[in-house]
Order: structure tokens, then sequence, then C-alpha cells
């Protein structure tokens, strides 16, 4: 009688459990067909699909590891379809760039060679024509430029300076073009040595570029520099009083080719933020700019001082 | 194989007498940013319902991933996040105990999904705050986290600034393009705010009283809104000096052999006209393109505009 009972629980039991790992088989089989869609899907190359799974899944880390590699394959792809569309837009805005000043340069010379123009007006033209042509070759310089640093080909000679002395020189040189550009200007560089590890050119082009920024595009008529440091850092900011920039093209300044007018080639290369950012992080340090349109804008540019 | 991930072929939905959706086409690709845009009642909402099958579709199909939804729902619901009005979370547990919920019921696609979607959305993990004391902000964020939680291919998220402040709005504008461009979602996004579309789609389906009255990609409509002089002349450098000279602007741009912008629109278009057939040069066609986004919905809305 005992033993009947005995027996009948096991076999209860033995169902139980029958039952219980049929239902996981059912489930997990469920889940392989999953995987396997998924699979499939990915092979055709979506690789946003994802293989969702519960806590207690068999197959969980087959899953997330699925996933894992299709989500640092389709970061790759992206980086890669990212890269060619911005080269091709460099392409594309390039080509304008150098078609509008070399069409009005055909223009002028056009003028003078079919005797349109004569005596002091001739001489006017030439004038602007030649200026014209300049900008294009500074264009072109500045693009090699660009395109170099980009591909990682400008070599660096990093060596221990004094910034303050530095960049005492590079201003002493801009004092005649800012007060024939009418720009009043204040300097504040410490007295003290500050030692970092800089190439000097580069630092010089930096500089240039963010000076060369206020007289071409700020219409200020006021500007300061000021060269302050910290216990890691060397702080150099460059600010002006002028017409300022947007909040909405702020994200964009130091993007290659970002003007905030559409006549580009009017005025500057669009390159000149773009490759003091380039210069500035291959000294490992940072460039920001900040700006309350009409107030002021400034420029600041974080080296690492030499320890 | 196509590239919607969402198509829809004379959709309509008819509540009562009102047909709340009509006879709409609307094609959603993959990897882009679609924005419906709409006024209040316009039918925004219905259609995200149709598409997930939360509706009954009264005539016309919809097909997501290029299938119907119908019958396949454990399938295809995994690879969408969506937040179609006030999610419904427990308003006495909290935000992460709510997720955690979520996370259990539908799977997640790597370890650590909760604290990932609630980083994203910046809202606190393991925060004491129960989701019933929570702001309409901390509400619709939370939502737009479960929206993420499992990593789905495809987002339909129906107004998520709403209740959101200047700066949360921002943020959330930001994150969706950053999971557009870096990690390649679909997502389809309504709104009924011209200036969030613009900043945010790349394709754009305008809706009105239930019909869709245009649908084209962002890109295309920009072109068609900037505002400058277009002009088709027989030489380029030749009116590109009378530009200079004559009429003293640089504000244009030279497109090919024959087409050059004006973005100068304030220039006398019958002016320059006159004076280049005065000089010999052959006017193809000359044309001002001044309509901005706004102007142009306000036309193809039928004047009221959307606001």
């Amino acid at each position: 009688m005992d033993i009947n009972i005995y027996l009948l629980a096991g076999l209860i039991l033995a169902v139980l459990i029958i039952l219980h790992l049929t239902l996981r088989l059912i489930h997990v089989r469920q889940q392989l067909s999953f995987i396997k869609e998924a699979l499939e899907d990915l092979k055709n190359g979506n690789l946003n699909r994802r293989v969702l799974a519960g806590e207690n899944d068999l197959t969980k880390q087959i899953c997330y590891d699925i996933n894992d590699i299709a989500i640092s394959n389709q970061l790759r792809l992206i980086q890669q379809r990212q890269a060619e569309q911005a080269y091709k837009r460099l392409m594309t805005s390039l080509s304008h760039d150098v078609k509008t000043p070399l069409a009005s340069l055909v223009g002028y010379l056009e003028a003078i060679e079919n005797g349109l123009v004569t005596g002091t007006e001739r001489d006017e033209y030439i004038h602007v024509a030649a200026d014209k042509a300049n900008r294009l070759k500074d264009f072109v310089t500045a693009l090699f430029e660009w395109v170099k640093l980009d591909a990682g080909e400008q070599i660096f000679h990093f060596e221990i300076f004094d910034i303050n002395e530095l960049s005492r020189n590079i201003i002493a040189e801009w004092i005649p073009l800012l007060e024939s550009a009418g720009l009043h200007y204040e300097i504040e560089i410490p007295e003290q040595e500050c030692a970092v590890r800089i190439d000097p050119n580069a630092y010089t082009r930096i500089i240039n570029n963010l000076l060369q920024n206020i007289i071409i595009h700020s219409e200020a008529d006021h500007m300061t520099l000021c060269i302050a440091e910290d216990a890691q850092r060397a702080k150099i900011t460059v600010s002006d009083n002028g017409k300022g920039i947007s909040p909405d093209d702020l994200p964009h300044i130091f993007e290659r080719m970002y003007q905030c007018d559409h006549s580009r080639f009017a005025k500057g290369s669009g390159l000149g933020l773009s490759i003091a950012r380039e210069l500035v992080s291959a000294h490992k340090g940072k460039i920001t700019a900040a700006s309350t349109p009409g107030t002021e804008t400034s420029f600041t540019v974080l080296l690492p001082k030499a320890l | 194989m196509n590239d919607f991930v969402i198509e829809a072929k004379q959709l309509t939905k008819i509540y009562g007498k009102q047909k709340a959706v009509n006879c709409v086409n609307l094609h959603v690709r993959k990897g882009r940013v679609y924005g419906l845009l709409g006024r209040n009642g316009a039918g925004k909402t219905t259609i995200m319902k149709l598409i997930l099958g939360l509706t009954s579709v009264t005539s016309g199909e919809v097909a997501v991933f290029g299938q119907n939804i119908r019958g396949r729902e454990k399938r295809v619901f995994p690879r969408i996040g969506a937040i179609i009005e006030t999610p419904g979370f427990y308003p006495n547990l909290t935000g992460t105990e709510n997720l955690e919920i979520f996370a259990k019921l539908r799977g997640t696609a790597a370890p650590g999904a909760v604290k990932n979607a609630l980083e994203i959305v910046g809202l606190p993990c393991k925060d004491k705050k129960l989701f019933g004391k929570y702001s309409l902000g901390m509400k619709q964020r939370l939502g737009i986290a479960n929206a993420i939680l499992h990593d789905p291919e495809l987002l339909i998220l129906d107004e998520p600034t709403n209740g959101l402040d200047p700066i949360g709005i921002a943020e959330v504008r930001d994150f969706i393009k950053r999971l557009s461009s870096e990690q390649g979602k679909t997502i389809l996004i309504s709104s009924h705010i011209l200036s969030e579309i613009a900043l945010l789609a790349d394709d754009i389906g305008i809706i009105d009283c239930g019909v869709l009255l245009e649908e084209s990609s962002m890109n295309e409509l920009k072109k068609r809104n900037s505002k400058y002089i277009l002009l088709q002349v027989s030489d380029v450098p030749k009116t590109s000096l009378i530009l200079e000279r004559e009429f003293h602007t640089k504000d244009y741009s030279v497109q090919d052999e024959h087409t050059l912008r004006i973005y100068d629109t304030s220039l006398n278009m019958g002016e320059i006209n006159k004076f280049l057939v005065m000089q010999n040069i052959t006017v193809t066609s000359s044309g001002l393109c001044n309509d901005t986004l706004e102007d142009y919905f306000k036309k193809i809305t039928g004047g009221e505009g959307i606001a």
C-alpha cells in the first residue's frame, strides 16, 4: 500500500519534471528560431537587428555576444560612411570655392585684355585681379596644409618654449595690421616664464588664424589677447566685441569649410579655425569658442604645460 | 529588397463618420529620421497607431520591415520601440523599477540595459523617487528610456518633446540625432512644431486633416526654400565682373559654367538683367527663390500654417 503511494508520487514528480523540461525545450527552440531569423537578417546587412534575451534564458550570453558583434560592425560601417560623405562634401564645396573667384578673375583679365578699360581704371582692374589671384593662392595653400594635417602627414618639431615670450613676438608683428584694421587692442601677457612643449611654427599659425579671424569676420573695434596659467595648463584667450557667432553656428565653426554666410569665398577660406583645431589637438590641447553676439566672442586655447 | 522600414499604401481609418486618416501613402526609409508634421488632430497619432497595429485599419495596408504586422506581433514588436501618447507606468514604483519590469517582460539586448537607457535620457539610476511624483518632463524622459530599452531598430516617437523645457527639448533632439547618425536607427517622429522637425528630420511628411499633403526629403525642401537669385547666362566671368563692378556685390557663387547664385536678394533683378543684355550677355533665365520653409508650409496646408 505504502509502496504504491510512493510510486504514484514518484510518477507524478517524474511527469512534472518531464513537463517542465519539455516547456523549457520548447522555449529554447523558439529562442533559437528567433536567433536564426536575426542572424539571417544580420547576414543580409541589417546590422541594427538585435536578439533579445530574458534574465534566465539559457541563450542569454549567445544573444548578447551576437548583439555586441552587430553593434561594433555597425559602428565601423557608419564611421566609414561618414568619412566618405564628409570627403564628398569637401570636394563639392571646394569646387565652388575655386570656381567663384576664378570666374571673376577671368572676368577682370578679359576686360583688360580686350581693352575695355584704360588708364587708371585699367590699373585698378589689374590690382583687383592680382589681389584675387593672391587670395586663390592663399586658399590653395591653406587647403594643402589642411589636407596634410588631416592625413596626419604634418611633421611637428616639439620643443620647450616660453609661451609668453613667443606670444609677445607673434603679437608684435600683428600690431601694425591691427592698427590699420582700426582695432583697439589690449594685451595681457605675464612677465614670468611659462614653459610649454610646442612646435613654434604651429603655435604661430594658431594665433595667426585666430587673429585673422577677428580681422576678417568679426567687425569688431576692440580685441584682447590674454595669457594665464594654472598648475597644468597655459590658457590663451583671444576675444573681441564684434558681431559674434549665433548659437546655431557655434557648434560647427571648427568644421572644415563651415562659414556662417553663404558667399563663402567673399572673405577667408573657411579653413582657418579647422586648421587651428587640428594644430591644437596635435599639441594635446583644446580649443573652445563662446559667443554673446554683439558683446563678446572669445576663443580659448588650452595647452598642457611642460612639467 | 526595398529600403522601406515602414510602407503604408492607401492607409485609411474611419472613426464613425470621420475620416481620421485618408488614403495615406507613407514611406519611411531605413536609417533615416522621418518627421511627421501636422497640427493637433491632423491624424499623426492615428497613423502611428495604425502602423503598430494598435487600432484596426479600415482600408489600405501598412507593412513594417516589409511585412504586415498582424499575427507576427511577437516577432516584430521586439524590433520596435515606441511611445504613443502617455506611456503606462506604475505610479507606486520608481523609474528604475518600472524599467526593470519592462526589461524582464521584453528581454534585453545587452547587460545593464536599464542603466544605459536611463543614462541616455538623463535620468538618475536607482533613484528613490516614485513615478507618480515625476514631473511631466521626467515622465516623458522615462517613456523614451522605455522605448530605447531593448535597442530597437525602429523608433516610433509621438511628440517626444511634449512637456519638456527648452533645454530638455534640445537634449532630446540631440540624442535622437545621435541615435540616427551614430547607430543608424530608423526613427519616425511626429510633431506640430515646424522648427523642431526642420532641425531633426531627413525626410518629412506633412499631414493635414488626415491627408498626407507632401512627402519629400529635407534637403529637397531646403533647396527649394533658400533665398537667392538664380541667373543663367552665356558668360559667367563677364557676369561676375559686372556684379562686382556695377552692382558692388561679392555675395554670389558660381554653380557651373552657366549658372550663378546671388545671395544678396536686395539687388534689383530687372536692373541686372538689363545691364547684362546691354553688355551682350545672353540671360537664359533668372529668377528669385525666396520662399521660407514657413511660407511653404502655409501654402501647402492652405494658408493657416503650422505653429
